[in-house]
């Protein structure tokens, strides 16, 4: 799994927007191939037998963009065509070496985020572990 | 079928869903937005039997319909089939899951521990009525652990399977188009396990509950213990034009695993669904559980238990009684009037009939 495209297609939105907006002027001239809103279907493995079953379908943005032989891609859970894009451009600006080291930059302030999000929600988990003893 | 064409109801009919609206009150972007945030399981609720997933469209579904789920889970399931469809993520594997809540009533110390999570199962069920007088209910705060809990745990299955307690299964490596999909395809049967379980998924929680209770209360074949029940979070699984795969974001899951003793080793039963469910996946692990072999039309039967769960077209087909059945109903009426005249005209003729 691609961890970069993991936390973009996370990241915080606003933040997300406000970045890649700052990226467009360099990329110049871009082609885009897609951006809409569709479904995902959403497979799950069955611990009884191994069979592979739909659980259903998740709402998605997509967003397809080229730019020469480069490609960027984009896509985040919901309904927001801004930011399935501003993943896209990103994630085509990294192809092309635009400003890779701010990208990465953002990517590692973004990781760090959802990072330290998971740590503080699995903490609140673990305060509810049970200590069995029987008696 | 015996429907007959009638006219003069067209005002009438605009006028009473003018006047459901109108009782129901207007609704906005901020009442969705209340909806979500308030009713969160509710939510979970309706986007698993819709078998949808957005929390926004599942709160509009709600604003929209005034609470009442059945049409709420329709609007969703009709609004799904305008949607193109972008991929077919990768099958979610279980030691993916982000696990906020992992149990077992199997065994004590299954391995990772059992983590109560988000849970009322404990809790005193008072009706909090002082808010109805006018005081605010806020809820005391977790007291956080040092160290975070591990998100990633195996089923506990996996860990019966290497002690030899049941049967480990072969992965079917079927993935993307080609995993059975009731959506497109018909249910057949015997069902295909894809499907059973896929139906199982968006089944209706009410249903599911009904006759996995029944098969609890003895009218199964085996009687359910919980060996894992798991609230989590999945990783969407999608693959990138150029090959790479990536997590698009996560959705909430649940799922269940319920044993029985069978022979030398356990069976199984297994069930999950989109949102966080918990009675509609122990009580689907049960008929899963209970369905082989279960004897025809009965609760336990997947036939009986896969049609009879399925919300939207079970919920149609009740209201549909409520349309015109004027020429069926005549019909009836003209049967009973026949056979009253009949009876009235035999016993007129052997009143006549000298006696012997």
């Amino acid at each position: 799994m691609d961890d970069t495209l993991g936390t973009l297609a996370r990241a915080d939105e606003a933040k997300l927007k406000t970045f890649a907006e700052t990226l467009i002027h360099e990329l110049g001239e871009i082609e885009v191939l897609k951006s809409q809103s569709g479904l995902v279907m959403l497979p799950i493995r069955d611990t009884a037998k191994g069979v592979a079953f739909h659980l259903g379908e998740v709402l998605m943005s997509e967003a397809h963009i080229r730019k020469g032989d480069a490609e960027g891609y984009g896509m985040r859970r919901g309904h927001d065509l801004e930011a399935s894009m501003a993943m896209a451009l990103v994630d085509l600006a990294m192809a092309t070496n635009v400003r890779v080291s701010d990208c990465k930059a953002f990517c590692d302030a973004q990781a760090e985020a959802l990072q330290n999000a998971d740590d503080d929600l699995l903490r609140r988990v673990e305060a509810t572990r049970v200590n069995m003893e029987t008696f | 079928m015996a429907y007959v064409a009638t006219r003069g109801g067209e005002r009438a009919i605009e006028q009473s869903e003018r006047l459901f609206r109108e009782e129901m009150g207007g609704f906005d972007r901020q009442r969705v937005e209340e909806v979500k945030k308030s009713l969160p399981y509710l939510i979970d609720r309706v986007m698993g039997e819709a078998s949808l997933y957005d929390e926004d469209l599942a709160a509009l579904a709600l604003a929209q319909t005034g609470g009442e789920l059945y049409e709420a889970v329709l609007l969703l399931r009709a609004w799904r089939t305008t949607q193109p469809r972008l991929q077919v993520a990768e099958p979610i594997e279980q030691d993916t899951l982000f696990t906020h809540r992992r149990i077992s009533a199997a065994f004590k110390d299954i391995p990772g521990g059992q983590v109560l999570g988000p849970t009322l199962d404990y809790a005193h069920r008072i009706l909090a009525t002082d808010v109805l007088q006018g005081e605010g209910y806020a809820p005391e705060p977790v007291e956080p652990a040092a160290n975070p809990s591990p998100a990633y745990q195996p089923s506990v299955s996996a860990w019966q399977a290497e002690n030899d307690l049941l049967e480990q299964p072969t992965p079917d490596g079927t993935t993307g188009n080609d995993i059975p999909d009731l959506t497109r395809e018909p249910l057949l049967f015997p069902s295909k396990r894809a499907h059973t379980l896929q139906s199982l998924a968006r089944a209706e929680t009410g249903g599911v509950l009904a006759l996995g209770y029944a098969a609890m209360r003895g009218y199964g074949q085996a009687h359910p213990t919980v060996n894992e029940l798991r609230l989590a979070e999945a990783e969407i699984a999608v693959t990138h034009p150029d090959g790479r795969q990536f997590s698009a974001g996560r959705v909430k899951v649940s799922q269940a695993e319920v044993v029985d003793k069978k022979g030398e080793k356990l069976g199984i039963g297994y069930a999950a669904t989109l949102g966080w469910n918990e009675v509609k996946c122990i009580s689907a692990a049960t008929l899963d559980l209970n369905s082989p072999g279960a004897e025809k039309g009965s609760a336990t039967e997947e036939e009986f238990f896969l049609y009879h769960t399925e919300g939207v077209e079970s919920s149609g087909f009740c209201i549909h009684f409520k349309l015109p059945h004027y020429v069926t109903f005549q019909s009836s009426l003209d049967a009973m009037r026949d056979a009253k005249a009949k009876k009235a005209e035999q016993s007129k003729s052997s009143d006549m009939e000298p006696a012997e």
